[in-house]
């Protein structure tokens, strides 16, 4: 139970966001880089993934703590390291998580202009920001801290497992313009979440006793979905893996993507992301809590002729005045929108590459370019902005470097390949290379890996 | 072919050259979390009329008595080691008062008696404080109610029932939680 307490408290503070694909993004014409932009070119008659193989992602990151400041042998007290990390954390601090498998996937042009893409994929997202005040009242208590307000609004994160079912259209409009979208189906195995909560508890000296406790405009909502079922937590994971495909909470979302060629070398491309939502209506377990209530111990009266049940008015009055409840009702969890927008200057030698319907295109061999990442969060819009350099070494090879700048790091460095081997393409990303130095002390990592097979 | 290669070299290397520093998993045995949490307990105001019954006749000592849950809890079971309990009294009266404090379970036996707390006759600054370890008075933890009993001193001479002077109690609770992996 105490091990249950503490992951709860560290799953408080970790957020689990979804992942910056910036390696990924517009990169090579991976059929991957349809899910990132629906309006990408593609130059090919059809393709699947091999699956469980096609697309696997992770990522995970962590804004103001690393596992070498609690675990390093450092022959420190790990209570004392543990007491300096939460003095240092701030409530913007998070920890995330994204992992991404792609179970089925496929694509086949249509015509000459229209390129269908589908797939399936099961998705863990998450994202936790720091509650400093209640770690602080959970870890040191009240008593020290006479006056201080412990503000409920800390508390946001946000854990959803969810199996996403997509089928989009990608279509050449003329020479410069190529659209693309993308109709997905949402269904939610797991989801965990709390924002918007406002409420503060302040201990101050009393006037009628020592101490005066105030629960102030508390307002405080703890939503879950597909975490019990007649009253009891599921602990079998198959149940999880069950309702990640057409299972009882199911939502929808769109994508829509741009690839628009301002010149023959400079070219624009943009997206946004996961434009849904998940309606949440069965296994849902609620928690609220509403009001103020001001403390300041019970009142003894001495009245021998009428004795009170102070336990049982104040119990009643408690209830009254700051109600909490539980409930089943349904509701609605948006998806986490992502946007995406990249400008890219090709140069270099010039070459020829075969295309499906064996006529020839001319490509650069070297490209320049930038691309910014925003996703909205529980707190607010997180952005990266990423610098990159393509190359293409042979017509079957292309490598991608990026330097990226976001929450986690000034100096993200990711690199990523994409190789034909034959029909069977084999593509893999990494990022925040630097970090792999001691990956101990990385505050986060990504990598993403996949095979297709892709029929020009 | 070429170039497959010396990506190949580069990413073995990259993935041979990756490293880690060591990690003890094995100190989170060593964790404790000790947060102090206080708590109003009990106040009161009294006058002396208040220690007449509905017959006109003074008594001695009045008590009250209230209802508490949580001590009984499995968190207190295993983590609660401490409680402090604080006390400022007020005694404007003329004669001393002495305050007994109780923790009674839910038969109302006693299962624990703070020290009586003695306050001399017009004494305006009186503060007290009785720490108790759990460990060795598991029995507290048995506790559903709390019975404070005021009493005062007989010094032979009656109370005035209409006498506006008073005595003012005050309280609060400290726990000392303590708890590991």
């Amino acid at each position: 139970m105490k091990k249950l307490l503490f992951f709860l408290l560290i799953l408080s503070a970790v957020k689990v966001t979804s992942q910056n694909k910036q390696v990924l993004f517009n990169f090579a014409e991976l059929p991957q880089s349809l899910l990132l932009n629906p309006g990408a070119e593609t130059n090919y008659k059809f393709h699947f993934g091999v699956p469980l193989l096609s697309a696997v992602s992770m990522e995970f990151g962590s804004s103001g703590a690393v596992l070498t400041d609690v675990f390093a042998l450092d022959n420190r007290n790990i209570n004392d390291k543990i007491s300096t990390i939460l003095n240092r954390l701030t409530t913007k601090d998070f920890v995330k998580f994204n992992s991404q498998i792609e179970i089925i996937s496929g694509g086949f042009r249509l015509d000459s202009k229209t390129y269908i893409s589908f797939g399936v994929y099961d998705e863990i997202d998450a994202i936790g920001y720091f509650p400093k005040d209640v770690f602080t009242l959970a870890d040191e208590g009240n008593n020290a801290h006479l006056n201080k307000s412990f503000n409920a609004s800390q508390i946001r994160y946000k854990l959803d497992v969810l199996g996403v079912i997509h089928a989009g259209v990608s279509r050449k409009i003329n020479d410069q313009l190529t659209l693309g979208g993308r109709f997905k189906i949402y269904s939610s195995a797991l989801n965990m979440e709390s924002s918007n909560n406002t409420g503060t508890f302040t201990t101050i000296q009393g006037t009628d006793n020592i101490y005066r406790h105030h629960l102030s405009n508390v307002n405080i909502t703890a939503r879950t979905s597909g975490l019990f079922q007649n009253k009891e937590v599921i602990e079998d994971p198959n149940t999880y893996l069950d309702n990640t495909f057409f299972g009882d909470n199911l939502g929808m979302g769109f994508d829509f993507g741009v690839t628009y060629h301002i010149s023959p070398q400079l070219e624009f491309s943009g997206s946004i992301l996961d434009l849904g939502f998940v309606n949440h209506t069965k296994n849902i377990k609620n928690a609220t809590a509403k009001g103020s209530f001001i403390f300041d111990g019970i009142n003894f009266e001495y009245d021998r002729d009428n004795p009170i049940n102070y336990w049982g008015e104040l119990d009643a009055l408690f209830k009254e005045q700051l109600p909490t409840e539980k409930n089943e009702e349904s509701y609605i969890s948006w998806r986490p929108t992502k946007l995406n927008a990249a400008l890219k200057y090709r140069f270099g030698e010039r070459r020829s590459e075969i295309c499906y319907d064996n006529t020839y295109k001319d490509v650069y061999t070297d490209a320049l370019g930038v691309q910014l990442y925003s996703v909205f969060r529980p707190l607010s819009p997180q952005f990266a902005l990423t610098a990159f350099y393509q190359k293409l070494l042979t017509n079957k090879i292309h490598t991608k470097v990026t330097y990226t700048v976001d929450d986690l790091s000034y100096a993200n460095i990711g690199a990523g390949f994409s190789a034909q081997f034959g029909k069977v393409n084999l593509y893999g990303m990494l990022d925040n290379i630097l970090e792999y130095r001691n990956l101990s002390s990385a505050n986060s990592l990504s990598l993403q890996l996949g095979i297709n097979v892709i029929f020009n | 072919m070429k170039s497959i290669n010396r990506i190949s070299i580069i990413l073995c290397l990259f993935i041979l050259t990756s490293c880690y520093e060591s990690l003890d998993f094995r100190q989170l045995d060593d964790v404790v979390f000790k947060p102090v949490f206080t708590s109003s307990l009990i106040h009161f105001t009294v006058v002396p009329s208040q220690f007449f019954d509905s017959a006109g006749i003074q008594q001695n000592s009045i008590s009250d008595i209230t209802d508490i849950d949580g001590l009984q809890s499995w968190f207190n079971e295993e983590f609660l080691v401490k409680i402090d309990v604080n006390a400022e009294v007020i005694n404007e009266l003329d004669r001393g008062v002495t305050f007994t404090v109780e923790l009674l379970n839910s038969d109302s036996d006693v299962v624990y008696t703070f020290t009586p707390i003695v306050i001399e006759a017009e004494d305006l600054n009186y503060s007290y404080l009785e720490e108790v370890e759990i460990a060795s008075n598991r029995g507290v933890l048995n506790s559903t109610k709390v019975r404070i009993t005021a009493a005062l001193e007989n010094t032979g001479t009656p109370l005035d029932i209409n006498d506006t002077r008073m005595f003012v109690f005050e309280s609060s609770v400290t726990f000392y939680i303590e708890s590991s992996f």
